[in-house]
């Protein structure tokens, strides 16, 4: 049974590195169109298997930021610390991670005006659930 | 003299200057004048040594805003006059794990040697790519970014 738990573990891995393999190729097909470049499908694979490696790498680091800071949750904290190192990329992180809080709020913003707009016919329990849906949601 | 110091290095600088006397103006954080001397007559890199002093390669990145990362003005002597530490100089070497003394390597240092490991496995591999032909069954689309599908990549030949 073990072997066979294994083998799926294999499987998925295989799948996972097919993934990611597919989606360097798009970016390095950006890079080649934006710098005139052509990478060989040798580089193109290595940069995937670095890619997959780093993220073995960064998913360790962030649980263990996130069981430092006493949370079982990892959150965009934690991946800015991932940055920590760089200026430039630790600014670029805060950015993005500023602009994807201000959208999440915005979005919340405006379904708190629809779900309270529908508020008279909704009984208390209706209510905490539709903002339980909403958290959730957003979280995605 | 330079051998006591390159063994013992537990302590901060020179080991050899301990005893009571030679601590007390240890104290401070810089450099005593005995020390001082040693440094300056042992390992201190003067133009009549002939060698260029070595600086750390500066982080750069070429897909962001550039911002000044010198966190130690000294690394910035002028040009010419420094050697830059180069990483990867002796790459043919580091496909395997070099020796080590106390410090074992770290897991990124493996998955670092394993990677320079598959690049030289693929170094003499000419056009199709074994890597490729071994993912390229295991691809699901649904696992990847649809809005990347129009841009047929070298991989995205679907079956």
């Amino acid at each position: 049974m073990a072997a066979a738990g294994g083998e799926q573990q294999q499987m998925l891995t295989q799948r996972l590195k097919a993934a990611v393999h597919y989606t360097v190729g798009c970016l390095c097909q950006e890079v080649e169109e934006d710098k005139d470049v052509q990478f060989s499908k040798q580089s193109i694979a290595a940069i995937s298997e670095i890619t997959f490696r780093q993220c073995e790498i960064f998913a360790r680091d962030l649980e263990m930021f996130a069981r430092h800071a006493k949370r079982t949750t990892v959150t965009t904290e934690d991946v800015k610390l991932l940055a920590r190192r760089s200026n430039s990329l630790l600014k670029y992180i805060t950015q993005k991670s500023e602009e994807l809080a201000s959208s999440n709020m915005e979005q919340k913003e405006k379904k708190k005006k629809k779900s309270s707009a529908a508020k008279g016919e909704r009984t208390p329990g209706e209510q905490e659930a539709a903002v339980t849906e909403n958290e959730d949601s957003n979280m995605a | 003299e330079r051998s006591c110091s390159s063994l013992q290095h537990k302590s901060a600088l020179p080991a050899c200057v301990t005893g009571q006397k030679k601590m007390n103006s240890h104290e401070s954080w810089s450099l005593s004048p005995e020390e001082f001397e040693i440094w300056d007559r042992l390992y201190r890199i003067k133009e009549s040594d002939g060698i260029k002093e070595p600086v750390l390669p500066r982080v750069q990145f070429e897909t962001l805003e550039k911002l000044e990362e010198t966190p130690f003005p000294l690394q910035k002597p002028e040009e010419g006059a420094a050697r830059e530490l180069s990483l990867s100089e002796w790459s043919v070497w580091q496909n395997q794990p070099l020796p080590t003394s106390l410090v074992d390597h770290s897991d990124r240092c493996h998955l670092f040697i394993g990677a320079m490991e598959m690049m030289e496995l693929m170094r003499h591999q000419q056009g199709d790519c074994s890597y490729e032909q071994e993912l390229q069954p295991h691809l699901r689309m649904e696992d990847v970014n649809i809005a990347g599908d129009k841009r047929t990549p070298s991989m995205a030949n679907p079956p």
